[in-house]
């Protein structure tokens, strides 16, 4: 197994130079784009909601293929290295394909993909500028929630920016804990909108709404005597190697996001700002034997908001503030009566980064995290430091707002 | 029958809805030298440019906006030689217009029509951010920029065929004043031959290669890197051996690393429009060319 896996990849890292020498010089179509990233850190603590070691570790190492099909098709598929201990694994975080000749600006996308709820999480992480998701994501989606199924996507042609969509996933990673005997194959459906459009030369936003169900996201209480934590399941296992695993689950969860981007002038060489935020609330969160109506109005929720600026060609900075705040069950039989409560726990997260950029595709960060949580979401130490580089080869990828 | 004939008709009907009849063609421009150069070919499009004389084309985001002006556009427009390989493939996507997909159509890269200067054999990232295909920069060269527009013009005549009369007037309209406009900016510009200057990227080199001006010296250290202090000591070294006329770089180049080699070296400094711009004295490419070439000459005197 392991064999083949250095095969694979020996292989794959031989595609390039071999395409480079290759390469004819027309447009860029019609060619298969490779590239590379290398990730690496040292952290200081071991973070709460993570599954990052402290110590020297590696982040995700990517390796990604795409290029148009035909006419009709594009495909990609991004292979991610996940260090984790002694273990290295192999992970296929996108391979999908994509229609890029349907008429009226819809467009279908099948296989393996990230979704497109939320601002950050179709992101990929190696674009992001701290590093690790904010709290939220870790807590709800997995840090990004990728998976395998269907997206419909359609854009309006309209002067302001209008998308919107559908998507039907699997789900398996999003899965309450004691929910298998009735689960159900597609368990997750989504729905999202954004919009978005200039101010002026210098400022551009963008704003969505998305909405996720959780088929198999409600979790029953009742078959738990010997859990007195029933919702934080698949967070626990830290041993179980890179888990991708949603730590909190729910049937509903809906988000509001927003970024706003400025550069003088628009031209985004030498400085820029952005700043984003986001908002998930998640609710119809656990099932129990009797009705319990003080269930049924209990939520997770979490949000962030970042601000970052790039003041010169090769430093940047950023601050960002997030928090969650979640619903642990405890459990435990009293007179004979099947009890459970419901304890508040949170996670408030204060992160502060300095980046030195060398060029457009080298990154040396430097980021200092405060974390204040309680019981299961307690840090080792409130205060951590983590240094981390992110380099990328190959093909100039492309990068969304 | 009468039902395949009704058939017959509304087949008719949807073929004939099929073939692009443009009220008014819709043009995204990814440079504005290629809007000026549609509204010469094509004045009763409409024509949206995604990027200013002051943003760094290779730098843009592909931002909702813009996403949402290519989903109605017919025409797409760029410089090519991966100038906009940064953004312009995720625009394309995003915004799911498959007329602006086909290069033989709706895409038209100006670079495919032309041959490039500096193609490079050989493309490796230590070099800096270099185009495999050659310089995109194709703004200020007449010559090629005539070959563009006249393969720009056949493009719009295979997309709006019925308009095809009105082109071909447009173009050869233009052809005309073009050559015209060469000859009088060649012999204004006489003087500039030979002269020797220190620009920033490599922004102008078809200008310089046109004109006869040599670029002896980069600010950047590398393609996309900015000045640095030790690459600004090598130049201010350079220009005590060598002579030296001029301190060159485009309009949304930063001016610093300029500012300081030129009081450096008492050599003078020009900030020349890196494409047409919004200001009256460079709003079309004719007034553009007759703006840098006063500009130079103003300088070197």
């Amino acid at each position: 197994m392991k064999f083949s896996k250095s095969v694979l990849l020996a292989s794959m890292l031989a595609t390039p130079m071999f395409a480079a020498a290759k390469a004819p010089a027309s447009s860029a179509t019609n060619q298969l784009n490779i590239s590379a990233v290398l990730n690496g850190y040292y952290q200081s603590e071991q973070k709460a909601l993570s599954n990052r070691e402290k110590g020297f570790g590696l982040g995700e190492t990517e390796l990604a293929l795409s290029g148009n099909i035909d006419d009709a098709f594009y495909g990609k598929m991004t292979t991610v290295l996940v260090s984790d201990g002694s273990e290295t694994e192999v992970e296929l975080e996108e391979a999908f394909i994509q229609t890029m000749s349907l008429p009226a600006g819809f467009s279908i996308r099948g296989g393996r993909f990230l979704s497109d709820i939320g601002y950050l999480n179709s992101l990929h992480m190696h674009t992001d500028a701290f590093t690790d998701r904010p709290a939220v994501y870790r807590a709800f989606l997995g840090g990004h929630y990728f998976d395998d199924g269907l997206r419909l996507d359609y854009v309006a042609p309209t002067d302001l920016y209008w998308s919107m969509g559908v998507e039907a996933l699997k789900g398996a990673n999003m899965r309450a804990k004691n929910d298998e005997h009735k689960t159900k194959e597609v368990g997750i459906y989504t729905a999202y909108t954004k919009f978005g459009g200039d101010i002026n030369d210098s400022s551009s936003w963008m704003m969505g709404l998305s909405y996720l169900n959780n088929q198999n996201g409600i979790a029953e209480l009742h078959h738990e005597e010997d859990d007195d934590h029933g919702d934080e399941h698949k967070g626990e296992d830290k041993h179980s190697g890179h888990d991708h695993g949603a730590k909190y689950t729910g049937k509903n969860l809906y988000g509001v996001d927003a970024v706003y981007k400025w550069a003088p002038n628009g031209n985004f060489k030498y400085q820029h700002f952005t700043l984003s935020g986001e908002y998930f609330r998640m609710t119809d969160l656990f099932s129990a034997d009797e009705h319990q109506h003080d269930l049924d109005d209990k939520s997770h929720q979490g949000w962030y908001v970042s601000g970052v600026y790039q003041w010169s060609p090769k430093w940047s900075t950023g601050l960002r503030y997030g928090r969650v705040d979640v619903q642990v069950a405890h459990e435990h039989e009293e007179d004979g009566k099947h009890e459970v409560e419901l304890e508040r726990q949170s996670l408030k997260e204060t992160e502060f980064q300095i980046s030195y950029h060398h060029s457009h595709f080298s990154t040396i960060r430097l980021q200092y995290t405060n974390q204040q949580g309680q019981e299961s979401l307690k840090p080792t130490d409130e205060h951590s430091v983590t240094l981390q580089f992110i380099m990328t080869l190959g093909a100039h990828s492309a990068h969304q707002f | 029958m009468r039902i395949s004939s009704k058939l017959l008709g509304l087949t008719l009907l949807l073929v004939g809805s099929v073939q692009p009849v443009f009220a008014q063609l819709n043009v995204f421009a990814c440079e504005p030298e290629y809007q000026s150069l549609i509204n010469e070919l094509a004045p009763e499009a409409k024509v949206y440019s995604a990027t200013t004389a002051l943003q760094d084309p290779h730098m843009i985001q592909a931002r909702p906006s813009l996403i949402a002006k290519l989903r109605r556009a017919d025409l797409l427009v760029c410089a090519g030689a991966e100038l906009e390989v940064g953004w312009l493939p995720m625009l394309q996507m995003k915004a799911a217009n498959s007329a602006v997909r086909n290069a033989n159509t709706g895409l038209f890269f100006a670079a495919d029509h032309i041959e490039t200067l500096d193609k490079l054999e050989r493309v490796d990232r230590s070099m800096g951010d270099v185009h495999a295909q050659g310089n995109p920069h194709i703004q200020f060269d007449p010559y090629r920029l005539l070959k563009v527009a006249d393969a720009l013009h056949q493009r719009l005549i295979k997309l709006d065929p019925e308009q095809k009369a009105e082109y071909q007037r447009n173009f050869e309209a233009f052809k005309q004043r073009w050559t015209q406009a060469i000859k009088s900016w060649e012999q204004k510009a006489v003087s500039l031959k030979g002269k020797q200057v220190i620009a920033y990227h490599t922004s102008f080199r078809y200008l310089f290669n046109w004109l006869g001006i040599k670029q002896v010296g980069d600010l950047e250290p590398k393609p996309g890197l900015p000045p640095s202090s030790s690459h600004l000591a090598g130049l201010l070294a350079l220009a005590k051996q060598q002579p030296i006329d001029l301190i060159v770089q485009a309009s949304y180049q930063d001016t610093k690393g300029s500012k300081w080699l030129a009081s450096h070296t008492k050599l003078p400094m020009v900030v020349l429009p890196a494409t047409v711009t919004r200001e009256a004295d460079s709003d079309s490419l004719f007034k553009l060319y007759d703006d840098v070439i006063t500009k130079l000459l103003k300088a070197m005197n």
